[in-house]
């Protein structure tokens, strides 16, 4: 008979020292995390609703609205999320420590768990204001589309870490991977000092960004020429994975 | 091979996003005189004032940047047997400076709600003259205080008249001073006005006149032969600039006589459209110790009105010891009506802590030691009240139901920036989105590319 001690088993009675949990489990924590982080954003929606926000009358005014700062308050989750996974790919990408390859065991995790995190975020942002009201507001504008950016880009991110894990390092694709995670980590900051704009305390990120061309109080838009080169691009991506795909 | 496939997309994504950076926000904003949009080359500019008092009279000193001073307004040009109107109210910058150079004040006492917070704005109804989409009127559709609407945002919703003498007596008006390079500087007068259900003068008349005689379809005053050779001057020495300070370049009692329509006019003779002329009544209150001059690349003008005019209907009185709320706006490049520039709201303290200290002083006239308060003036573009307020079209809607002052919120370059990508809305939004989805596009063709090339160890060893 066999007698398992407590330092070799987790909660669930799953073998601590088994590093493959099986998919299902997993999928289950996920969505149990998803759901805590979801019933908490509504929770507080509630919470708010009952009996606070805009009380003064406004012509046009929403039937119900979430005042800013619980998409303030949530947003930090996915931020510190994504930064840290992007320092533990900085770190492996560079290092092939035993320090860093356990980090890198995290790096899918916080990803996924970031984008869960920011999905929430980005749902609690869009209750703010009526849609037709942030999409005349040029900041308001610039911060939904980098959220969007953000959001897509590491749930991107996110497919390819679970997909990959350590393979995102293996050989020269770990400087892909770090020049693709140093896009994501970019896009944060912006989308994260954009969001401090709107809230009326802009940083040193937002007037640096003008040093750089980009003056955040004016829309960020495209030409239609550049449009139409975006959607080139995008084929001609997706066609050179299928082909690359093919050829190695 | 893979890795050459994955750094080849690579570089070409981060490739189009620097592209996207380099021409964001271009292929919209451009003037369009047809829909009475022009965009100043400046968004911003900056004023100097100056206030000091002596108990009797309040002085304003006002001093600005101006490449080229404009010290003519519309004009009578001779051309083939007719006078032609030319200059005064253009679209934007007029090319040939015929177009006066302006500044103004609006004044309030605490009596008109949110002035002090809002500025100007609150004057901005729907619908005013040269605003996009309105049609022209034979009547000017000036600025109003929303209180005289019985709908804030509908211009001929005007309340019964006694209603609006109500307001008035309550105070429920602005003061609005102006000085004028062409109208009324030459003989230094300014003038007294009001914002309140119009922007109009006080009562009796003001600094100028219409010289033309309806009737005989013709100019009424000309210029003194004895002091302007031929009794007109040239248009393209008055566009040009070479008439200037040191010449007679107005129509006054001292400059004018009546016009000869026998004399032998060439073309090209130009005579100004306005005749100068004395003030009367409270509209004569704002005056000038002296003309200004243009100096150095700057307009320094000087203002003055008793602080207790006698007007207590038409004029904001001043009180040693009191707080007042003014906005200021400048017209310099030969630009008008909307095409002006304005400042955020800014307190006024005789003597009291305020953004702007007013100096008592002994003596005839203001020695003028104290430092300038330096404001920035910012083109306002085409934001109306009814649109600030409206939740459906601005975010801050709810801010300014809880009284929170713009400057708080907004910075006046941000202002300018919002007030001419509000001039073409329909079009940024729609580019905007646009941008979005194709963006999306784009990640999303990322992923599946990097899905597709990246390799396990495993499967590189098969």
């Amino acid at each position: 008979m066999t007698r398992q001690t407590p330092t070799q088993t987790g909660i669930s009675g799953i073998p601590k020292d088994n590093p493959m949990i099986p998919a299902q489990q997993r999928i289950r924590r996920i969505a149990f995390t998803a759901t805590i982080l979801g019933l908490l954003g509504a929770g507080a929606a509630l919470a708010h609703g009952a009996d606070a926000g805009v009380q003064v009358e406004v012509v046009g005014e929403p039937s119900w609205s979430l005042s800013p700062v619980y998409h303030i308050l949530v947003a930090h989750f996915p931020v510190a999320l994504w930064m840290a996974a992007y320092l533990f790919i900085l770190i492996r990408s560079l290092s092939d420590s035993q320090f860093a390859v356990r980090l890198q065991k995290a790096i899918w995790p916080l990803a996924a768990l970031g984008t869960l995190a920011g999905f929430v975020t980005y749902g609690l942002g869009l209750t703010i204001y009526p849609w037709s009201a942030i999409t005349e507001s040029p900041l308001g504008r610039n911060h939904i589309m980098l959220a969007t950016w953000t959001l897509s880009y590491w749930t991107v991110m996110s497919v390819l870490g679970y997909r990959f894990r350590r393979h995102l390092f293996d050989g020269a694709q770990r400087w892909i991977t770090l020049v693709l995670a140093t896009i994501g980590a970019m896009v944060i900051t912006i989308t994260g000092t954009l969001g401090g704009s709107l809230g009326g305390t802009p940083s040193l990120v937002t007037k640096s960004l003008s040093w750089i061309g980009w003056d955040v109080y004016m829309t960020y838009y495209l030409p239609t020429w550049m449009l139409v080169a975006y959607g080139a691009g995008a084929l001609l991506l997706i066609a050179i994975g299928i082909v690359g795909s093919r050829r190695v | 091979m893979q890795t050459k496939y994955l750094a080849g997309s690579a570089a070409l994504f981060a490739g189009l996003l620097v592209l996207g950076w380099i021409t964001h926000g271009t292929g919209i904003v451009r003037d369009d005189p047809e829909r009475n949009i022009v965009i100043p080359d400046e968004l911003l500019t900056e004023l100097q004032v100056k206030a000091a008092y002596d108990g009797e009279n309040i002085y304003f000193r006002y001093r600005w940047p101006v490449e080229r001073p404009s010290i003519f307004n519309d004009v009578l040009v001779y051309q083939d047997g007719n006078w032609e109107e030319r200059g005064g109210e253009v679209l934007g910058p007029d090319p040939d400076f015929l177009v006066e150079d302006r500044v103004a004040m609006m004044i309030d006492d605490g009596s008109v709600p949110m002035f002090s917070r809002y500025g100007g704005y609150i004057t901005i109804g729907d619908g005013l003259t040269t605003f996009t989409g309105v049609p022209e009127t034979d009547e000017e559709r000036t600025k109003y205080l929303p209180s005289t609407r019985t709908d804030p945002n509908d211009f001929d919703s005007v309340k019964p008249q006694s209603d609006l003498e109500t307001l008035r007596a309550a105070g429920q008006f602005l003061d609005l001073w102006q000085w004028r390079s062409s109208r009324s500087n030459p003989i230094a007068l300014g003038d007294d006005g009001f914002v309140a259900e119009e922007r109009g003068g006080d009562e009796g008349t003001g600094p100028y006149a219409t010289n033309w005689d309806d009737a005989l379809n013709q100019p009424k005053f000309m210029f003194d032969p004895a002091k302007v050779s031929g009794g007109a001057l040239n248009i393209d020495d008055v566009t040009s600039g070479k008439v200037g300070f040191n010449d007679v370049y107005y129509l006054s009692n001292e400059t004018a006589v009546p016009f000869d329509p026998d004399r032998q006019w060439k073309n090209g003779d130009t005579i100004p459209r306005r005749m100068l002329q004395a003030e009367t009544g409270s509209r004569a209150d704002v005056a000038m110790p002296s003309a200004a001059r243009w100096r150095n690349g700057f307009w320094d003008v000087t203002l003055v009105r008793a602080m207790d005019t006698g007007n207590p209907l038409e004029d904001k009185i001043f009180r040693d010891g009191g707080n007042y709320d003014l906005a200021f706006s400048v017209f310099r490049n030969a630009s008008t009506m909307r095409w002006h520039y304005v400042s955020l709201p800014v307190s006024l303290g005789l003597e009291q802590p305020a953004q702007m200290v007013a100096e008592r002083f002994e003596g005839d006239t203001p020695d003028w030691t104290q430092p300038w308060t330096e404001i920035t003036m910012y083109y306002p573009g085409q934001v109306t009240w009814g649109r600030l307020t409206d939740a459906r079209q601005h975010p801050g809607a709810d801010r300014i139901a809880q009284r929170v002052p713009v400057a708080s919120r907004h910075s006046e370059e941000q202002l300018a920036l919002y007030g001419v990508q509000m001039e073409f809305a329909d079009e940024i939004r729609r580019q905007w989105l646009w941008t979005l989805f194709v963006s999306l596009g784009l990640i999303a063709g990322l992923g599946i590319n990097v899905n597709l090339l990246m390799r396990r160890r495993e499967e590189k060893a098969q």
